[in-house]
């Protein structure tokens, strides 16, 4: 479903340099299953995401999302995702009816099929009671959920959440992680970006662990903790990352 | 271009703005309110302002002559002000004592009225030489003396020896030259009573000085006088409402989204950056005309009472707002997309309103060019962004139709083109990653420099590429001045010099330390051989097309008298027709084929069309040569080598391109001198048209702009290697469909 192959970004940046935010990393994810990326902040996961749901162009290596590449078909793969991040706000003058609605249209629904579309979603989600609310008057858990109705109107095949949880308190979020796990279910196939363990560890099905542009360890959380003989996925992850960086600073000091 | 997307951004946005109250604000409710409170406001203040009373010291009245008299009581005798109401406005404060006692001398007292006019003690003073009265009663008496002994041999003198009186005033000073203006008409007056009792001392009838009147008979109704006055302010005003209209939803449809973080939610969006533009474009234009009709609507009442008040001034033409709708359509769009674009470059809002001040900077000498006086509508005028559509408005409202007519056509199309430039520059800035996700860095000169040499790329970026060209025409401006200076040097000297300086070093400069490349960025590469050939073909070819669009060109915008003698002179003094060749055909074809289409157009291709490298590449091109009518036509001649420049990825056939066109040019500029009669065995190339100067026939012309079209045919099927931009937007635009697995 998505196919990632070497995929590379780099930015131009006035202090550091050129920047590598993403060093060709490869990855695939499968229909009815989450993938997860798991990282410390400045990782390149939302680089990553940005460059699957079409917002950034790659520097280099292909990705494809439902056999469509990112690069040469963006208007497709667009088609074929939801994506929800930190970054995808919600308007301030338009109230979650409206606001779905639009995107719905945007995706080229309408009429009968977009009103019952919606009145399942509004359903789902629990969110009748803000249906005529503004964006402006939302609590960050509603429009978490205006959000999430938004990316899924169009019942896409793909969805992405970058960080969907950060700035959520404990019972949104994990009513976020309940919905996730409920789409995982309805054979969609997720991408899950999130530095916080207790969701990958529960969550995802197959985790790409990330620091600085690289994919450090790739695989189910068994597969991992197997590899790395470290049954603690945290555990795991300072031993990987910790390795990885003392490894970076001899080739620096070799150099 | 899927339009239910532009349609549903577009009801999207304009709902979202409905729902701002400072837009609807700034919108509705300032301009209904606003002219009303000014209107009143107007009339309140009018109350206060009335016209200030001004002091003015007579110095040395007692030495006025009683008849006529000039001052009557402690004031200009009445007969000698135009508005006997106004008298009271002039407080006269008369002294004479001083003088008559001879306590003061002459130049003492000019002294002393000066110095009271500077403190602002008088706004003026009137200082009447201490004998005039009496030289002036000795003067009548030898008039008297001269008509009485008519037959007499003496003539009289041509200056009388009757001191002048002067008046002190300062012209830094409102109401002093207020107060001048008032004493000169009462004096004035005073001065033609004198001259008729002169005459009637010497019994010579007053149309001896006056035989005729000249009788004035101002030929246009009130209608047209009224026109000509609210043709000049209405499409400025019009203007200025539709530039601030647009640019205020502009930034919060940019700028805002950005803020808020909802733009990241609509580009991921199946709306492709075409119709989000395209949406917000068009409701940018709505709230543009929506402010401007609204502030024209609210002005028309208000001016309506006001007007009544204003008699002389009246009302606009009932035509008006007609014409005033239909020019704000084209205008609200291009100011609309011109606000989008830089909007879209701005991070903030608050960066956005930074914005405003170089748009108006540009936008407003265009308004305003009009206003000027002289400026009329005509084929050069109209070709002019914004200028054109505000002459043709111009000429609409003063009811001269059939006048502007022939010239809807170049003015719509002018626009529409504009137009969409501007939109494909907003569009350019929705693709752009670096604009959409900048970042907020802080800005270090040293940084900045280190990065540009350390983060090098092969070729130049499309920004330097701009600093480059924006760079030798800055140089350009002060070499002309240097060299102007030094004006009696060899010509041919400072030709070369200002190509290798101006053109030349910043361009290979900046390779060298701005890219990795420099074979690559200056297309330092052999192209197939029968290239070169070609293009000197080509050149020759083109050139009978080429000199009538300069002809052309000559007739649409004259050149100057000074500037041909300029140019002729520089001819006739080069040493020599080597040396003259060396200046004008080898020097730029190397120098200016090294700038214009190594680094700027390598910097453009990153861009990702070919034709916009080479149109953005020649228009610099164009600009860098100075003089307008020149600057046109080296355009165009920059777009051919261009073409030929991505065709064949060599800098070389347009060196040889540039080469030959420039030695055509000089050699049919020698033969201009000439007529096509000396050239027996050029006649059938050569029209004879002394209007226009040499000219070729039209055969040559349709014979030479076939074979050129050919040879440029051929170029086009050459295998061309696109930039890996050129590349990504070709995939973009023609997908294959086997790209879908």
């Amino acid at each position: 479903m998505i196919h990632v192959r070497h995929l590379a970004k780099e930015y131009a940046d006035l202090r550091r340099g050129r920047l590598v935010a993403l060093a060709g990393i490869t990855f695939h994810a499968a229909p009815g299953t989450i993938y997860g990326l798991l990282g410390p902040n400045g990782a390149g996961k939302t680089t990553a995401l940005r460059i699957l749901s079409t917002v950034l162009r790659p520097s280099g290596g292909t990705a494809t999302v439902n056999g469509y590449d990112v690069l040469t078909q963006p208007t497709l793969v667009r088609q074929q995702l939801g994506f929800m991040s930190a970054n995808t706000g919600v308007y301030d003058r338009m109230t979650a009816w409206e606001m779905v609605e639009y995107f719905g249209r945007l995706y080229g629904l309408a009429g009968d099929q977009l009103r019952e579309r919606m009145e399942a979603l509004f359903e789902r989600l629990k969110m009748n009671d803000i249906r005529d609310t503004l964006g402006a008057k939302m609590s960050t858990g509603m429009k978490q959920k205006v959000s999430i109705a938004r990316a899924l109107v169009h019942d896409p095949p793909v969805l992405i959440f970058d960080e969907a949880t950060s700035g959520l308190d404990v019972l949104v979020a994990r009513a976020l992680l309940n919905t996730v796990a409920e789409l995982r279910d309805l054979g969609k196939c997720i991408l899950f970006s999130t530095h916080i363990m207790r969701e990958a560890e529960k969550l995802c099905d197959r985790i790409a662990i990330m620091h600085r542009g690289h994919i450090l360890a790739e695989g189910s959380l068994d597969e991992l903790c197997d590899m790395h003989h470290e049954r603690d996925l945290e555990e795991l992850f300072f031993h990987l990352i910790s390795e990885h960086d003392a490894a970076q600073e001899t080739v620096a000091a070799e150099a | 271009m899927n339009w239910t997307s532009v349609r549903l951004i577009f009801f999207r946005e304009v709902r979202d703005q409905l729902r701002d109250r400072r837009t609807l604000f700034m919108i509705a409710v300032l301009p209904l309110v606003l002219y009303p409170l000014l209107g009143m406001s107007m009339f309140q203040v009018a109350q206060f302002v009335r016209e200030q009373p001004t002091r003015i010291l007579v110095m040395g009245a007692a030495a006025l002559p009683t008849e006529p008299a000039l001052i009557e009581g402690d004031k200009f005798a009445p007969r000698l002000m135009g508005d006997p109401e106004k008298a009271v406005l002039t407080q006269l404060h008369i002294s004479d004592e001083p003088l008559s006692q001879g306590l003061l001398s002459q130049a003492t007292a000019q002294e002393e009225a000066r110095r009271m006019v500077e403190s602002g003690q008088y706004e003026a003073v009137v200082w009447v030489p201490p004998d005039f009265s009496t030289q002036l009663e000795a003067f009548r008496a030898e008039l008297r003396r001269a008509a009485n002994h008519s037959g007499s041999q003496t003539p009289l003198a041509d200056e009388t020896s009757v001191p002048s009186p002067a008046v002190f005033y300062s012209t830094a000073k409102e109401k002093s030259q207020l107060a001048y203006l008032r004493i000169n008409r009462v004096l004035e007056r005073w001065s033609q009573e004198i001259v008729r009792e002169n005459l009637a001392t010497t019994q010579t009838p007053p149309a001896a000085v006056k035989p005729f009147v000249v009788a004035e008979h101002d030929v246009a109704t009130a209608g047209q006088r009224r026109a000509a006055t609210w043709s000049k302010v209405l499409p400025f005003m019009l203007l200025i409402w539709a530039l601030t209209g647009a640019f205020y939803p502009a930034i919060d449809l940019c700028a805002g989204e950005k803020e808020r973080g909802t733009l990241e939610t609509l580009l991921s969006s199946p709306a492709e950056r075409g119709e989000i533009v395209w949406g917000k474009l068009l409701t940018v234009m709505v709230f543009s005309m929506a402010t401007a009709v609204l502030n024209m609507f609210s002005l028309w009442t208000t001016g309506a009472i006001v007007m009544s008040h204003l008699p002389e001034l009246g009302f606009p033409p009932p035509s008006a707002p007609l014409w005033l709708l239909i020019a704000l359509v084209p205008m609200a769009a291009l100011f609309s997309a011109l606000c989008l674009a830089l909007a879209a470059l701005a991070r903030s809002t608050k960066e956005g309103q930074y914005y405003l001040m170089p748009l108006l900077l540009v936008t407003m000498p265009l308004m305003m060019l009009p206003m000027a006086p002289g400026v009329e509508l005509n084929l050069g005028n109209s070709l002019i962004p914004v200028t054109g559509v505000v002459l043709v408005l111009r000429n609409m409202l003063e009811g001269n139709y059939w006048q502007t007519l022939p010239f809807l056509a170049p003015v719509g199309l002018i626009t529409l083109v504009c137009c969409l430039f501007s939109v494909r520059w907003a569009i350019d800035q929705f693709n752009s990653e670096k604009v959409l996700f900048r970042e907020g860095e802080r800005f270090d000169v040293g940084l900045w420099l280190r990065h540009l040499l350390r983060d090098r790329e092969d070729t130049p970026t499309p920004t330097m590429a701009v600093f480059c060209g924006v760079l030798i025409l800055i140089v350009n401006f002060f070499m002309s001045f240097a060299l102007g200076e030094a004006g009696s040097e060899n010509p041919v000297t400072i030709a070369l010099m200002t190509q290798l300086v101006v053109i030349g070093t910043p361009a290979l400069l900046m390779t060298i330390m701005l890219t990795r490349s420099p074979r690559q960025t200056l297309l330092l590469r052999l192209p197939v051989w029968t290239a070169l050939p070609a293009a000197a073909l080509l050149a020759v070819l083109a050139h009978p097309m080429a000199n009538a669009i300069n002809v052309i060109v000559q007739q649409l915008y004259p050149v100057s008298d000074s500037m041909q003698q300029a140019l002729a002179e520089f001819l006739q003094r080069a040493p020599s027709k080597a040396s003259l060749l060396l200046a004008i055909a080898v020097a730029p074809a190397i120098f200016e084929e090294l700038a214009f289409r190594g680094f700027i157009l390598s910097g453009f291709r990153h861009l990702g069309h070919k034709w916009r490298a080479i149109v953005l590449s020649s228009i610099f091109f164009g600009v860098a040569h100075g003089v307008f009518q020149q600057s046109i036509v080296a355009t165009l001649v920059g777009i051919v080598i261009g073409y030929l420049a991505v065709q064949t990825g060599s800098l070389l056939p347009g060196v040889v391109y540039h080469f030959v066109h420039n030695s055509l040019a000089l050699a049919t500029a020698e033969l201009s001198a000439s007529s096509a009669a000396d050239h027996p065995a050029l006649r059938w190339l050569l029209n004879d048209d002394k209007s226009t100067g040499l000219a070729f026939s039209t055969s040559a012309m349709f014979l030479g702009t076939l074979g050129a079209a050919a040879i440029l045919a051929w170029f086009s099927r050459l295998p061309c290697s696109p930039s890996p931009e050129e590349s990504l937007q070709e995939a973009l635009e023609h997908p294959q469909p086997q790209a879908a697995i």
